[in-house]
């Protein structure tokens, strides 16, 4: 299933950390009537994902959030665990950035999102990608090249909307 | 599953050096030298990071007044994740050596692997610490799913 204007995010369900721990969330049930930014990165704490696409979006967030964006999601190939120290350090969880685990890449691949380089010891991680979903629906979508950061940055996707 | 007199297999693990993510071999960690092995779950995760790494943390030095040369341990994260968990655990300061094995080769090969899908861990490591002269198993601490106790630094000292 490739990333489509008009087309649908694939049904899946990931880890994220809850107040107690782990839990489960279905991204259908965050989509439902609501109108969110998904954007997809190769892993937390690698180079261009912590230095340049999260502060990205968190200098958008903002600016996302009063165009109507109810959610802002990040979704990587990583464990919830990875994923909230993550999001503490690089400031994206204090500006209210959801973070989703694929721990085992099942969304990255019906994507068709995923790359595996492993003399870096990246597997079946996602190249980078951010779309706007309304109702489960995508109304914008910016998939950067493998291995760039150019479009699927916060301030090109605000820039669609 | 691995045991004590075996020798351990070849593996290809990966660090971040100076000029970014490269491949270490094993086996020439490993031999002519006394090392320690020690693998968790998982970077970031509650227990390996509040009980597991520091009890290493803590008797490092220790570990090398006894004659180890090197201290490693082993997670299946990668090994950007690995660098900075090494950074905020005081690990790479105490001179631990963190590789990943980021497929879970490794781990699979020493019959190790488990999973918990529900807290998003795929292949991880069991816990354990063993003590490894020139590539052979001398001692192998291999903690119950869950617990972190038998194969801490203080009760691998012991075993030095």
């Amino acid at each position: 299933m490739a990333i489509s204007i008009g087309g649908r995010l694939p049904e899946a369900t990931f880890a994220t950390m809850g107040a107690k721990g782990p839990e489960t969330v279905s991204l259908a049930d965050r989509l439902k009537g609501r109108k969110v930014v998904v954007f997809g990165l190769p892993g937390a704490y690698t180079g261009p994902c912590s230095t340049v696409h999260i502060p990205s979006f968190i200098r958008t967030a903002e600016a996302f959030r009063k165009k109507g964006v109810e959610e802002i999601i990040c979704i990587a190939v990583n464990d919830p665990f990875v994923l909230k120290a993550w999001g503490e350090s690089t400031g994206a969880t204090a500006a209210g950035i959801s973070f989703f685990g694929d721990a085992d890449a099942s969304f990255t691949k019906a994507l068709g999102m995923e790359f595996t380089a492993p003399h870096l010891g990246l597997v079946n991680r996602s190249n980078r990608y951010a779309v706007v979903v309304e109702d489960g629906v995508i109304t914008a979508a910016n998939i950067d090249k493998p291995g760039e950061c150019n479009i699927s940055t916060g301030e090109s996707l605000l820039a669609t909307l | 599953m691995i045991a004590v007199n075996d020798r351990l297999p070849e593996a290809t693990l990966i660090r971040i050096g100076p000029e970014g993510p490269e491949e270490v071999s094993l086996l020439s960690k490993l031999k002519g030298r006394k090392v320690i092995l020690f693998a968790v779950p998982g970077a970031f995760t509650p227990t390996c990071d509040s009980a597991h790494m520091p009890s290493f943390v803590r008797t490092a030095d220790t570990f090398r007044k006894k004659g180890v040369d090197e201290i490693i341990c082993i997670s299946v994260n990668d090994a950007h994740v690995m660098r900075y968990w090494g950074e905020t655990t005081g690990a790479k300061a105490a001179g631990i050596t963190l590789l990943a094995d980021a497929d879970g080769a490794f781990t699979r090969a020493l019959g190790l692997s488990f999973s918990n899908p529900k807290a998003g861990m795929f292949d991880r490591s069991r816990r354990y610490a063993m003590v490894v002269d020139d590539g052979v198993v001398k001692a192998f601490d291999l903690d119950e799913l869950g617990q972190c106790q038998i194969s801490t630094g203080e009760a691998l000292l012991s075993r030095v």
